[in-house]
């Protein structure tokens, strides 16, 4: 190894280090959600067939990280009436009363009180979450998270998912042609306060 | 069920419409039978993870295609056109960027299509659909595997309705992008289709 790519090494390797450090810090550290990078997805099983897919956002909210003392906490919420599955009559069909109620329940949120960690990596959120007016315990499962330093700061994100069964909110039409579990999948982003 | 009925019948309606300048009707060559899609439960979807960090998704909202399938007999046609410029995020500035000149290009090439010619079998369920996909003037073998298919009578249509989900890597590289610093080599590929016995 030259000089140079050994110095070029040692650079990134420190960065390496920040950035672990960053996520891992001592401190609890506040993130705000990227609009940008911050979406619900959602998937259900229609005529047992094939997944209809749509998509609420940007999510708007706030975590707190504290990887050292294995908390964090999170405050996610997004419009209901931001569905959006590509097909304008069905985003439509989705707001009405007995699906959405995007009149009556303008929003969707996740409050997150607990988490579990793998050493230092968040793995769960548990929490509740509210629909349609309705409140219930649900838990986000993290795919992979992970923080990385950037020119700017700071930014941690990753990939969650959770189930639910939307008769348990109230969402019953087209059931059960069009499958009563739904897939949940969030992705988010955040920068550091 | 009658509940469902008035809108997804506009829809279908609708969907009539848009599928009005495609040639699927009547038998297909080959005689097998032919199958309309079905635009409101058809998507081309992907899915990236930039950064390491959060999987940005997004779709390709206009489509149009044609089915021609024998379950019996265990063959297959189809083929599927997106607008490349239709792509949707949720965020308008990805979208113009997922257009420009470096990686969709849309303005050049304003659709992409795939050609399934090869329908693989596991039981009476189609496993996979193997042909080429054309992306940005470039055509490459593409093997879309099915993760769910089934067929069913639809009670609104009353006809048969056969469809499923697929999903095949894509290497943009392949087709000519040259992915930006940090984006990993691969797309995931999502499809999901349904479409309706003539």
């Amino acid at each position: 190894m030259t000089p140079a790519k050994r110095s070029a090494v040692r650079r990134l390797l420190a960065a390496a280090a920040l950035c672990t450090g960053a996520g891992a810090g001592a401190a609890p550290a506040s993130y705000v959600l990227d609009p940008e990078r911050s979406f619900v997805h959602f998937e259900v099983v229609h005529f047992g067939t094939s997944t209809i897919r749509g998509r609420f956002g940007p999510a708007q909210g706030s975590v707190l990280l504290d990887p050292g003392a294995r908390r964090a906490e999170a405050d996610v919420r997004v419009a209901t009436a931001s569905v959006d599955t590509g097909v304008r009559p069905f985003d439509a069909r989705l707001r009405r009363d007995d699906l959405l109620a995007s009149e009556a329940h303008p929003e969707a949120f996740f409050v997150a009180r607990q988490a579990r960690f793998d050493g230092e990596r968040l793995a769960e959120l548990r929490g509740e979450f509210t629909m349609r007016g309705v409140s219930q315990p649900l838990t986000l499962r993290a795919l992979h998270f992970a923080c990385r330093a950037d020119a700017a700061g700071e930014v941690c994100g990753g990939d969650f998912e959770a189930e639910l069964l939307r008769s348990s909110i109230g969402a019953t039409f087209g059931l059960p042609f069009i499958a009563d579990r739904v897939r949940l999948l969030v992705q988010v982003e955040g920068r550091r306060r | 069920m009658r509940r469902l009925a008035p809108w997804v019948l506009a829809l279908a309606a609708g969907a009539a419409g848009a599928q009005s300048g495609t040639p699927a009707q009547g038998p297909a060559a080959g005689g097998l039978p032919v199958y309309t899609l079905d635009p409101t439960h058809t998507f081309v979807s992907f899915e990236i993870r930039p950064a390491g960090l959060s999987t940005a998704r997004g779709r390709f909202d206009r489509k149009q295609g044609r089915v021609a399938f024998d379950r019996a007999a265990r063959r297959g046609e189809v083929e599927i056109e997106v607008a490349t410029a239709s792509v949707s995020t949720g965020v308008p500035a990805f979208d113009a960027l997922l257009r420009g000149e470096s990686l969709l290009a849309s303005e050049r090439h304003p659709t992409a299509r795939f050609v399934g010619e090869r329908f693989d079998f596991e039981g009476d369920r189609v496993s996979a659909v193997a042909g080429t996909l054309t992306l940005r003037g470039r055509t490459q073998p593409l093997t879309l595997r099915a993760t769910r298919f089934a067929c069913y009578a639809n009670p609104l249509f009353q006809r048969e309705v056969c469809g499923g989900d697929f999903e095949a890597p894509l290497r943009h590289r392949d087709f000519g992008i040259a992915a930006p610093a940090g984006v990993p080599e691969e797309v995931r590929l999502v499809v999901q289709v349904e479409a309706i016995r003539q």
